[in-house]
């Protein structure tokens, strides 16, 4: 595009010109301003940038991250492709996190609440520091410190920082994996979760856990999803969960069990196995090492069917693939584990994998190694509910003097049976840590701002570790911001500097950045693993390059003949919360599960996290409920519909989304909204779903039972239109094959669209709607 | 008007396994994130303007217990023979030599024609001026425009990856490798059913994705050519229920 | 038949010309009171140019809704001019006479206002800069000829030349009465207005002439216009509804059918307004109800092609899209209001002799028809893109925003303001003409029957 210089100013001329018109009607400059009409701009991209690796430790995964920074601005999120976890990949949840660090409501100084109704007063730091300073002398000997699971050092400062002053460091995590690793302890007494060779298996059986979208490392899972369905017969996946999750809707088979039933599935599907021998006796004698023989008696299919809510024809398919199309492997987690025999559910589905020898088999279950750093034992689930009950009781008797609350949204979390906020207020001080406002940090007397995972040191251990050891180190990629025109935008700093800072030294560092630096001098000691440099300096640089440090060769030896525990030594009687005098209604299966994109709610404040719609129902910033489109017809349900849900311990609104997968019975609610405190985008939207759990709980383990709450549900007679992505019209595609082509195994893409051209003309009567398709043209 | 695909040094395409699609969304937000698309405000939503430049569809097939759903992700096919193209008044929007239909921002007029012309429904028009607070304004990729009011928009196989991945290679004076320049989608995309890469190579893994028996276009009747192609969905049931209208 | 009164010149002139020599007392109010809602109008574009395109109803995938329907309207309502002076000029059907200039002037005005649509529905007016001007030889960019978006502005610029021209030819007689007939300022105007015409026989030679020529030029014009129009849609395989076969000649009988029935209505107030009783004559309404039979019947049959040519390829998409459009709430609603008020209701009525020449019954007949005409392009924008192509993810339906309707609303308070504020300065019913058919006066002899020489071709 080559200019004269005389056409050159005709064209500033047109365009100031433009501009001084317009100017006066309020437009935009911008809008204006005739800009090079030939080319896309981003042809001609200018500037370095830089990706930087590191990672999240408060998403479950602990998935390798790249930041794409320029002039110090975060720009993208990535994965990190060395890193073992996730090689590469990312969740949607991983590009939303950069809001939290850029969040318009990010809280910038400290704060002071000077009222109980909650009104604040920024501080300095220094005094920020003082009232912590009175607040931990007076707390020494009766304080709590309370985070989420950190898998990595500022875990271990927290423990050791509650411990050095006589205090108690709980974790939370509202959706409880408690059964979970209750279930791993009493089968193969480990403490780590075991490695899921998933990319090797050629049968997978999962039960309750959304693993392609929420559920533990859910990236690296569904990478793994990925090499499995590269296989040549692109393996046969079988789920059972009562509602159609994400997971559920990508398998080959979905058993929409009842909820609570998935252990009495998991025993009918081996007695299927054992009565029809469709395994070796050696496999059958080891299943039946402890269980006596007889257990399996009451679970033939046809027997339990209504029970279980699966056709005891589809029990049967998949005992007969799961015991013949091997290796196999079976795994539970998530819903299954909700239930007052939360812990039975998963022992016995993960007993089956004993019945396929898949212990320690390519394509099974592999126990991981105890980590390579010295105290950081990784833990994914939290304090029990029950732990959780006690300590409340601790706060409402004012036995504590002073509460530290990190990444722990107990307020939001916490069923709203157990009182958090009123327990909260019979402490004298707590002290939050956060980016953005959350109800818990609203409930504080001092909130200090803390800085982002992109701004702050840490290191991370994946749980589960992918088999072998691995640490993942966090270092921060941007400096603090400053915004273009008021100053820096949060005056933060890291919640592992400050308790190093407030404990004075006494854990041996003045702040993260010297605790990392020992991590990797202990790496590097180690003399093993996916670096190895000439010197301690060079290994550094290595690992902060690589994103951390891992081997390959550490992966322990899992005992593939140890022998199965009696897994009916855990089973419990099935119970649910009651919906008797709750008014009309009718009574629903309540089953909440974790939003693809908010997680728990760690994103709700952030607007990508709000916008992205759900993988099912397409629906964004808002809390919907999903029921069977029959029932709804029946009860006079339609979309958008004010929901009244109501259960003995509270009422929520949600709005109806009727699907044609919904299980009848069952209704299915997002967590992760309904907050009344989150910055501007999250504020007020939606319900919390949390609030209404019954406390129930898993009798083994004291892990709530969250998937054991009945409802009652009534219109409330209002309707709203259901914010989401799909159109006015339930997505049954109106021509076969089109857009999505499905073809059965082994068939081409072409067949395949002759067949459906012909099923479409059969449609309508016409002539030559009998002959058969064409074999080619 | 243009080149045919072996006949370019480089033409992008874009190969989706639709088998291995499990609707995630990480796609979808990795594409707002890196092309700087305005955020989706409730507002855009109740009235049926939200802007996703790939968008992953879902759809049901049977009834329940034995329904089954169906994703599958859509972004601009960058047809070779566009139906967009022709409509534009203005060749705001065109062919480049590298197989991509692209959009020029500031010479679009906003008639909305080639949205209509769009058979796959991937075009956004910018009803409202999209609003950033400042904070937000952070994370914005400087390597792609911050669209006004008024303007039609869409996904441009993130053409800033391509300039700076060929600008890379050129430097260091060597060939290209195959999947070196990755999509902000398929980079996102966890069981890799995004594949972006050069047509052109026939060794490429998106030139072997098309050779496959499963490889489909999305409504090949109207001719368009797309360079996006996909791989059908395996059912070991093959259970096609649903297939007349339940609109 | 009653006989025809013959009426001599010194009464058409004091008739024709009380518009402009003794204003009606109800003009000035009306015109105010319309001057009003028109500035209001202005403003609330002004409001929509300046928030941006948020403040309608569309949405994705309806990306065009009513302006666009709004405008291929007005587009249609200019076929009056052509079909009138035009074709009935050849043709030299004597009836044509009295509402020529009307008819022309409607044209001149609903074209202005078509092009109105455009640049609102493409919500930053000013960047037509980029459209179809040319303006970036220095870059070697031209508009894209290719799109039919190009060649709309050129075919309707094209028409409204050429029915200024003919306008304004037309007018140059009266200009020159009016001019002997004033004072003042109003004299000075129609002294330069006239052209220094004098009435001699070359002046009215060269007039008529250059009347014949243009009308002749005028008849492709008269089919490229809305056949144009019609490719907007028809070029657009993607959409449903749109990518018909049959849209140029379908959209063009449709606009005489709508053209016609607006000269309908305008004679009928002219009529009724300037008490014209003596020049546009139950007979007018009369002749143009049968050829508005003819018309309706013609395109009725287009419409019903359209519907099963789609049907007949049992595109799954176009089904759904039929199946909305007729069966499903709202649109049935429509579809019949649009199939009553388009066809049945007026020819059923037009087929009776007294609501022929029933002025008041033709007034809403014709009413009723632009009802259904406007319906019709609404029936096949709007459904076709809530119904596009197979992704039935993507369905979505159309609200428009309450200040969509209102710029409907106020476009036609516009062009009756305009017509209005012509009929002050210069006479609707072409003078000249008047006294040029007296000279066909007498009534002739067809069998027995004596029919009045209006209907008479001359030769
Ligand atoms: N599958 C299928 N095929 C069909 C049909 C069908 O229904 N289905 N219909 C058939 C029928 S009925 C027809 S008529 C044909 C139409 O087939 P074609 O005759 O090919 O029709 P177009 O492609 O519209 O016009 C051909 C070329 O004329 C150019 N052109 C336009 N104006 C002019 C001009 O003024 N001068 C010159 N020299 N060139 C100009 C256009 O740019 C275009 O490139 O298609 C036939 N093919
Ligand atoms: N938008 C647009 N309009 C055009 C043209 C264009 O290119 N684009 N081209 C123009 C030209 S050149 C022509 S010739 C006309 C053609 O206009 P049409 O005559 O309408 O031609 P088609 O649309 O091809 O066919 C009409 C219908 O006939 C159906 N049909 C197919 N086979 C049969 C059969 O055996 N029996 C019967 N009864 N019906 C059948 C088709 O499915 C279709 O629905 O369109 C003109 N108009
Ligand atoms: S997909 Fe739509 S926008 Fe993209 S090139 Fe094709 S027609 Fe144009
Ligand atoms: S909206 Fe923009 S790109 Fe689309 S046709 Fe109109 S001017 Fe061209
Ligand atoms: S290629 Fe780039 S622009 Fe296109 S959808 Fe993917 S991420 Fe978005
Ligand atoms: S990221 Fe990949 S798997 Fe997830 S939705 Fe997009 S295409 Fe599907």
């Amino acid at each position: 595009m080559k200019l004269n210089r005389r056409e050159f100013l005709a064209l500033g001329v047109k365009a100031t010109a433009g501009s001084v018109i317009f100017a006066a009607c309020g437009l935009p400059e911008r809008e204006l301003v005739v800009q090079s009409p030939i080319d896309m701009p981003e042809d001609l991209v200018r500037g370095e940038d830089a990706w930087y690796a590191t990672t999240w430790p408060d998403m479950p995964g602990g998935d390798g991250l790249l930041v794409r920074v320029m002039e110090g601005r975060a720009k993208k999120i990535a994965g990190n492709p060395d890193h073992p976890v996730n090689l590469g990949k990312a969740s949607a949840r991983h590009d939303a996190a950069i809001q939290l660090t850029y969040h318009p409501d990010r809280i910038r100084e400290p704060l002071h609440r000077v009222s109980k109704s909650g009104e604040y007063d920024s501080i300095s730091w220094g005094r920020a520091e003082r009232i912590l300073q009175d607040a931990v002398e007076a707390g020494t000997g009766n304080m709590a410190v309370v985070t989420n699971p950190l898998n990595g050092h500022s875990g271990w400062v927290a423990s050791s920082f509650a411990a050095l002053l006589g205090g108690r460091h709980l974790t939370f995590d509202p959706v409880e994996q408690g059964a979970l690793q209750n279930a791993m302890r009493f089968l193969y007494d480990q403490e780590q979760l075991p490695h899921l060779d998933l990319k090797s298996a050629k049968t997978i059986l999962s039960v309750g856990a959304d693993w392609l979208s929420t559920w533990q490392s859910s990236v690296g899972y569904s990478v793994q999803y990925g090499q499995f369905r590269s296989s040549h017969d692109r393996g046969y996946f079988i789920h059972a969960e009562p509602r159609m999750s994400m997971t559920a809707a990508n398998a080959d088979l979905w058993l929409p069990v009842m909820p609570g039933y998935e252990g009495h599935l998991a025993m009918s599907i081996a007695s299927v196995i054992v009565s029809e021998r469709l395994v070796s006796s050696a496999e059958i004698s080891r299943f039946f090492s402890k269980i006596p023989q007889p257990a399996l008696v009451g679970f033939i299919p046809e027997d339990v069917e209504e029970r279980i809510g699966v056709s005891a024809d589809k029990i049967r398919q998949a005992a007969r693939k799961f015991a013949e199309n091997r290796p196999s492997i079976a795994f539970a987690g998530g819903s299954a584990g909700g239930h007052a025999n939360g812990s039975f559910n998963i022992a016995a589905v993960y007993a089956l994998n004993t019945l396929v020898s898949a212990i320690g088999a390519e394509g099974g279950v592999h126990y991981n190694p105890t980590t390579a750093l010295q105290g950081i034992e990784p833990k994914s689930n939290g304090a029990s509910f029950s732990d959780w009950e006690v300590e409340l009781a601790h706060w409402r008797a004012q036995n504590v003097e002073t509460v530290i609350i990190r990444g722990a949204d107990i307020v939001h979390g916490l069923p709203d049976s157990v009182g958090a906020r009123g327990a909260m207020d019979n402490v004298p001080t707590v002290i939050g840590f956060g980016t953005v406002m959350n109800d818990t940090l609203a409930n504080c007397d001092l909130i200090l701002p803390e800085k982002s995972f992109m701004e702050s040191w840490d290191t991370s251990i994946p749980e589960p570790s992918p088999g072998y050891q691995t640490v993942t180190i966090q270092q921060p990629v941007i400096p603090a911001t400053v915004s273009y025109t008021d100053g820096l935008l949060s005056d933060s700093r890291s919640f592992g500097d400050v308790l190093l800072w407030a404990a004075g030294g006494a854990l041996g560092a003045d702040d993260m950045e010297e605790i990392v630096e020992r991590a990797t001098e202990e790496l590097y000691a180690l003399d093993r693993g996916s670096v190895s440099a000439s010197s301690e300096r060079l290994f550094k640089h290595g690992v902060l390059q690589r994103g951390g440090w891992w081997d390959i060769d550490s992966a322990p030896n899992t005992s593939s003949d140890a022998d199965l525990p009696n897994i009916f030594d855990l089973e419990r009687a099935q119970h649910f919360s009651s919906t008797d005098a709750l008014g009309d209604g009718h009574d629903f299966h309540l089953m909440p599960f974790l939003s693809n994109s908010l997680y728990e709610g760690r994103l709700s404040a952030t607007p990508f996290a709000n916008q992205n719609p759900d993988p099912m129902s397409s629906a964004a910033w808002s809390t919907w409920a999903e029921i069977n489109s029959h029932e709804a017809e029946e009860l006079g349900i339609k979309q958008g519909d004010v929901l009244f849900i109501k259960s003995t311990s509270g009422e929520i609104e949600a709005l109806a989304y009727p699907t044609p997968a919904g299980r009848p019975g069952v209704i299915g609610i997002p967590i992760g909204l309904g907050h009344q405190h989150g910055g501007r985008y999250n504020e007020g939207t939606g319900a919390n779903v949390l609030s209404i759990l019954a406390p129930e709980v898993d009798a083994e383990s004291g892990a709530l039972a969250w998937a054991a709450t009945k409802v009652r549900v009534a219109r409330s007679g209002r309707r709203r239109e259901v914010p989401k992505f799909e159109g006015e019209v339930t997505a049954f595609p109106v021509e076969p094959g089109v857009p999505v082509l499905v073809v059965a195994p082994g068939q081409s893409a072409h067949d395949a669209e002759v067949e459906n051209h012909h099923k479409y003309q059969q449609n309508f009567l016409l002539p030559d709607s009998n002959e058969a398709p064409p074999e080619d043209h | 008007m243009t080149l045919q695909r072996e006949k370019r040094q480089f033409s992008w395409g874009m190969a989706v396994d639709v088998d291995k699609c499990t609707g995630c969304q990480a796609c979808v937000l990795a594409c707002q994130a890196e092309n700087n698309i305005p955020l989706n405000t409730p507002e855009r939503f109740e009235r049926a303007r939200v802007m996703s430049w790939i968008r992953v569809e879902r759809y049901w097939e049977g009834e329940f217990p034995d329904i089954k759903a169906r994703f599958i992700p859509i972004m601009c096919q960058h047809c070779e023979n566009a139906p967009c193209e022709p409509v534009c008044p203005v060749f705001a929007t065109y062919h480049n030599q590298e197989g991509m239909n692209v959009q020029v921002y500031n010479r679009c007029v906003g008639t909305r024609y080639c949205a209509n012309g769009c058979p796959y429904m991937v075009r956004f028009f910018n009803y409202w001026e999209p609003v950033w607070p400042e904070a937000l304004r952070n994370h914005l990729n400087p390597d792609v425009t911050v669209r006004s009011r008024g303007i039609m928009e869409k996904c441009s196989f993130c053409i800033q990856r391509i300039r700076r991945g060929v600008r890379k290679a050129e430097r260091e004076n060597r060939e290209l490798l195959d999947g070196e320049i990755q999509t902000a989608c398929s980079q996102a995309c966890p069981t890799d059913a995004l594949n972006f890469g050069n047509l052109a190579d026939p060794e490429s893994k998106v030139s072997k994705m098309k050779n496959d028996d499963r490889q489909y276009t999305l409504l090949p009747h109207l001719a368009t050519d797309p360079n996006v192609v996909y791989l059908a969905k395996i059912d070991p049931e093959k259970a096609v229920k649903g297939g007349s209208s339940h609109g | 038949m009653q006989q025809r009164r013959t009426i001599d010149q010194i009464h058409t002139n004091r008739v024709l010309l009380n518009g402009q020599l003794d204003t009606p007392k109800w003009w000035a109010p009306t015109v105010i009171g319309l001057g009003f809602i028109v500035i209001i109008g202005f403003l609330v574009i002004g409001i929509m140019v300046n928030k941006g395109l948020g403040v309608t109803g569309l949405s994705r995938p309806v990306f065009w809704g009513l302006f666009i329907t709004t405008f291929v309207f007005w587009v249609g309502i200019s076929h009056a001019g052509i079909m009138i002076s035009a074709i009935l000029r050849l043709s030299q059907a004597e009836w044509r006479r009295p509402v020529t200039r009307a008819a022309e002037l409607l044209t001149v005005f609903s074209l202005l206002t078509a092009l109105l649509f455009p640049l609102m529905h493409a919500g930053r007016p000013w960047r037509i800069v980029y459209y179809i001007l040319p303006y970036d030889f220095a870059r070697g960019i031209y508009p894209n000829i290719r799109s039919p978006l190009i060649w709309d502005p050129v075919a309707i610029s094209t028409y409204l030349t050429g029915s200024t021209l003919f306008l304004y030819i037309a007018l140059l007689p009266d200009l020159g009465n009016l001019r002997d007939r004033t004072s003042g300022w109003q004299n000075a105007l129609y002294t330069v207005l006239a052209l220094g015409w004098r009435g001699n026989p070359r002046q009215w030679k060269l007039q008529t002439v250059g009347g014949i020529l243009l009308s002749a030029l005028m008849l492709p014009i008269f089919v490229s216009v809305h056949s144009i129009v019609s490719w907007d849609f028809a070029v657009t395989p993607a959409v449903e509804g749109w990518h018909s076969t049959i849209f140029a000649p379908y959209f063009v009988i449709g606009a005489v059918h709508s053209g016609v029935s607006a000269v309908v209505t305008m004679m009928a107030l002219m009529r009724w307004l300037w008490k014209w009783e003596d020049f546009i004559r139950p007979e007018h309404f009369d002749a143009l109800a049968r050829l508005l039979i003819v018309v309706a019947t013609g395109w009725l049959a287009f419409t019903f092609l359209e519907l099963i040519f789609a049907v007949y390829g049992l595109d799954a998409p176009e089904l759904a899209l039929r199946e909305m459009q007729i069966f499903q709430w709202p649109w049935w609603l429509l579809f019949v209001t649009f199939v009553l008020t388009g066809y049945v209701i007026p020819v059923g009525m037009w087929l009776q002799k007294r609501v022929r020449n029933n002025i008041a019954l033709m007034f809403w007949s014709s009413i009723f028809v632009n009802i259904g005409m406007w319906l019709e392009r609404f029936l096949i924008i709007v459904p076709g893109l809530a119904r596009k192509t197979p992704f039935v993810y993507t369905w979505e339906s159309y609200r428009p925003s309450g200040l969509e309707w209102f710029i409907l609303f106020w476009s036609l308070t516009w062009v009756t303001f305009l017509m209005l504020l012509f009929a002050r300065f210069f006479p609707l019913v072409p003078l000249f003409e008047q006294k040029e058919s007296q000279t066909f006066g007498d009534s002739i002899k067809i069998g027995r029957a004596r029919v009045p020489a209006i209907l008479r071709e001359a030769d």
